[in-house]
């Protein structure tokens, strides 16, 4: 039933393997078309997948694994070339296929005068693949396998502007940092292998509740190895530093990978595997804690950045934040709920921003915008419904999901008042900085004088216009996400209605969007004082609470002083000098041996006999 | 007083001993000699006393072929090369290699002896009847029946050689030594 | 005679043979050491056919002649193509395969 399911995953590779190789020798138009079709093709295999899954009994939906063949059986240990297909695989198939189409759709227009056009296109398919592997894993080994194809593309789309040396640096650092990932992930399988015997997802999960009680140690190193990988990938505190760094790719491969997909591999690496994560509540309050500060610490650094592609990444990790509140606190449905709006709004977001960038030929700084409210109407409509999104504002698509979350956080079993004050303080922070980045972007004059702005192409806007449906709609889609995703995660409780407590939260959001519009749009003398006042925690914020600079002087510099210091004493006089002597010596041996090696007919003879002699005598005597 | 039979059998006996020793003087000619062409004579001789060794043991047909493959064709061959060539002399160095050679060599021989004569062996006794054993017809017998493969393999690789040797022979390696360079 | 004249006579002269061909340096003087070598052991081959009275050995002994034959002719035409592009008949100066 679901062998076509295969499909799904097969058309993006092809589409990577065939702009590989002959990318560089089809036209641009066929390029955008092969490239796109193949992630529209995906999608459309996803809705047959999809309408196939809803056509059974939900209790029939979970683990619908699909084998391809059997690749190693090796004693007990099997390992298969599998699918899993259920309502979280299939949900997250719908988010990477569809978003990831309609950008797709945006980069035609965007990257349309790159002279290495077929190479970006290639990649996102790459990318699209590898996101697709990973979701669609049935085990442990798989996972990784897609996890690390992910940090491949995604390093390989941050650097794609090679010849930018800051682009090639930031692809380093969050290669660097995904593989830090990497290694816990590893080192979790191979726990995983030594408690279980297996790395299917599905004998994991169903031995796991017999085998330990809850706060085991097994599961607590088990899940704070996985978590190592969530929260690289994701961008948590403490490795969060790549991803405002990730920036540096070209806008449509920060809206796909840096907001709406890869980010979320992280959020849902802890959904998938729920089953561990509810046997070691400790990890799940590190888990709801680590978001919540996240959220608050990104949100209050993206107060004040300049760089319009910077504010919406710190944003992103501050979203994430909540979305790992909520896995956190165990409402996993509601996570998944708020990383979909999220995936509509900040794709949206991130694209309404390239279009920007797009029209003011790669100007970045707000403080040089102004204005495009008139020049660009479309992009500042949609732009403006990603941002209402994205604070809140009520019957939007984030509303809906950021408030379950607000309210949860303090309803739900683990939340607590902390929690929920984290929540609404932040919920307030994203509606100020994100009006922040709309007054100075599209409201005012245009402060760069010799800037011609103009509307970007309708392949851009189309893109947008949809996304922009969705940031405004998908709210709705809430109760139908919890429902279809209830055969894996369980339905969450209902929770007491509390007015003060949602009034609350939901004046946060609007107070934000008014404290921006007051001191962005009304008084600039306002500002200027506030300035003045809040100097030291501007400063601090401005250089991202110097966490890099923490890293630098901690980790960075001891290692490379360590590093220098290996490399002048234990490299060059000891690893090299023995290395140098081993192949001096055999140099030496085999130029005494080589004599041997006359050329001599009646030498080579003499030799023979000298062997057949030595042999006969052990025959004969021995 | 000694019988006839006694007398033949020391006569056949002496014949071969004389024979064998000719052989063996013959072929340290062949090694001793340091002009090409007493080389080849001394071999001449030699490849005769062998087939007249076959001959004393009852192996008549590899007798004659003996004489007409060796000491005819194959020698007459090493004649027309002689020939070709000019049996110039060779100079003989007396050197540690010579030395070590003929160490080794006398070791060898000592050691063949050895180990042909010490040791048990059980060897398998044919049913030859002794008025065919070594005719042409026996060998035929044996050799189309027994052998019929191993026979027109054999004829291959005459073949082959044969084909090999026109090759050598008639394309001129000048022009090919010019382009490798 | 024994079986011992036969083999101490092929014996010495497979040995002669062999000196022959380590010793010597002219191509065509280690041929004729080889076919030295192979007539010892056809010598012993037919010699013990007729000990044991039976007709194998003969018949490999025909074998290594046909062989032998072969490997003359191919050999020799190969020393006079040698001799025809060097003008020398000394194998130790025909060492260019060394390492």
């Amino acid at each position: 039933m679901f062998a076509s399911s295969w499909l799904i995953l097969l058309f993006p590779l092809l589409g990577f393997i065939g702009l590989s190789w002959y990318g560089s020798r089809i036209s641009r138009n066929l390029v955008g078309l092969l490239g796109s079709g193949a992630v529209g093709a995906s999608f459309f295999m996803t809705l047959v997948t999809l309408s196939n899954l809803m056509f059974l009994p939900p209790e029939e939906r979970v683990g619908q694994v699909q084998t391809l063949y059997q690749w190693v059986s090796a004693g007990s240990f099997e390992l298969n070339l599998a699918i899993l297909i259920d309502p979280l695989s299939v949900f997250m198939f719908l988010i990477v296929t569809g978003v990831g189409f309609v950008i797709h759709i945006y980069s035609i227009g965007y990257m349309h005068d790159d002279p290495e056009y077929s190479r970006f296109f290639a990649y996102l398919n790459l990318f699209i693949f590898s996101m697709l592997v990973l979701v669609a894993a049935a085990d442990f080994f798989f996972l990784i396998v897609g996890w690390a194809l992910v940090g491949l593309a995604s390093y390989l789309l941050i650097g794609f502007w090679r010849e930018k040396p800051s682009a090639v640096l930031a692809a380093r650092k969050a290669f660097v940092m995904n593989v830090i990932g990497d290694v816990g992930m590893v080192i979790a399988a191979l726990v995983i292998f030594e408690h279980f015997g297996t790395l299917n997802f599905i004998d994991v999960f169903a031995a796991a509740p017999d085998k330990f009680r809850p706060n085991d140690d097994a599961m607590l190193l088990i899940t704070l190895l996985l978590l190592v990988g969530a929260f690289a990938k994701s961008a948590q505190l403490p490795m969060h530093t790549w991803l405002p760094d990730a920036m540096e790719g070209p806008t449509p491969v920060s809206a796909l990978i840096h907001a709406a997909t890869m980010v979320t591999a992280g959020v849902y690496l802890v959904a998938r595997c729920h089953v561990l994560y509810e046997l070691a509540p400790v990890t799940m309050y590190l888990i709801a804690g680590v978001g919540g500060i996240t959220a608050i610490f990104a949100g209050s650094m993206a107060l004040v950045q300049n760089d319009i592609k910077r504010v919406i990444a710190y944003s992103t990790m501050s979203q994430l934040g909540y979305m790992f509140l909520a896995m956190g606190i165990g409402v996993y449905s509601l996570g998944m709920f708020h990383l979909m709006t999220h995936a509509f709004f900040k794709a949206l977001l991130f694209m309404a921003a390239g279009s920007v960038i797009h029209s003011l030929d790669g100007e970045q700084d707000l403080r040089n915008m102004g204005g495009l409210k008139k020049v660009m109407p479309l992009t500042h409509a949609t732009f403006l419904i990603g941002a209402l999104a994205l604070a809140g504002f009520p019957l939007t698509s984030g509303f809906f999901s950021k408030e379950a979350i607000i309210l949860s956080s303090y309803h739900a079993e683990m939340g607590n008042i902390v929690f929920w004050a984290i929540a609404v303080l932040t919920a307030g922070m994203t509606a100020f900085y994100i009006f922040r980045v709309y007054f100075y972007t599209f409201s005012g004059e245009l402060r760069s004088p010799d800037a011609h702005p103009h509307e970007s192409p309708m392949i851009m806007v189309t893109p947008l216009l949809v996304l922009s449906t969705l940031a405004l709609l998908g709210g709705f889609l809430g109760p139908w996400v919890d429902s279809f995703l209830g055969p894996v995660f369980g339905h969450i409780a209902e929770h007491p209605h509390d007015n003060a407590l949602e009034s609350i939260a939901l004046l946060a959001g609007i107070g934000g969007i008014a404290t921006a519009a007051l001191l962005y749009m009304v008084s600039k003398e306002r500002l200027a004082l506030f300035k003045e006042a809040m100097a030291p925690v501007y400063d601090l914020l401005l250089h991202k609470y110097y966490v890099d600079e923490i890293y630098d002087y901690l980790i960075v510099r001891p290692t490379k002083a360590i590093g220098l210091f290996l490399e002048q004493k234990a490299e060059r006089d000891g690893v090299d000098y023995v290395v140098d002597q081993v192949g001096l010596q055999v140099r030496e041996v085999s130029h005494v041996i080589s004599l041997w090696q006359s050329g001599k007919v009646r030498t080579y003879a003499l030799n023979m006999i000298v062997g057949v002699v030595t042999i006969l005598l052990f025959v004969v005597f021995m | 007083m000694l019988e006839i039979a006694t007398v033949f059998d020391f006569a056949h006996d002496s014949v071969i001993f004389i024979v064998g020793m000719t052989a063996v003087l013959a072929s340290l000619g062949v090694v001793l000699c340091s002009s090409p062409i007493y080389c080849a004579l001394y071999l001449i001789g030699h490849m005769i006393c062998l087939a007249l060794l076959f001959l004393l043991y009852n192996a008549e047909f590899l007798a004659v072929v003996q004489i007409i493959v060796y000491a005819g064709a194959v020698m007459i061959l090493f004649m027309f090369i002689i020939a070709l060539l000019g049996g110039k002399k060779e100079i003989q160095e007396n050197s540690f290699h010579r030395a070590m050679a003929l160490t080794f060599v006398f070791t060898l021989l000592g050691e063949l002896y050895l180990s042909a004569t010490v040791g048990q062996t059980e060897p398998i006794k044919g049913d030859i009847p002794p008025e065919l054993f070594g005719t042409a017809k026996a060998i035929g017998l044996e050799l189309f029946s027994k052998h019929i493969v191993a026979f027109e393999l054999a004829s291959c690789l005459l073949l082959v050689a044969a084909v090999g040797v026109i090759c050598l022979a008639k394309f001129s390696f000048a022009p090919l030594r010019r382009r490798v360079r | 005679m024994g079986q011992e004249f036969v083999l101490l006579i092929s014996a010495s002269v497979f040995c002669v043979g062999t000196a022959g061909f380590i010793i010597r340096k002219n191509p065509l003087i280690m041929f004729m050491s080889v076919e030295l070598m192979l007539n010892s052991v056809n010598f012993l081959l037919v010699t013990y056919s007729s000990f044991l009275n039976s007709l194998d050995g003969q018949i490999f002994a025909l074998f290594i002649m046909t062989v032998a034959a072969a490997e003359v002719v191919v050999g020799l035409a190969i020393i006079l193509t040698i001799f025809r592009t060097r003008q020398d008949m000394d194998v130790d100066h025909i060492d260019v395969l060394k390492g």
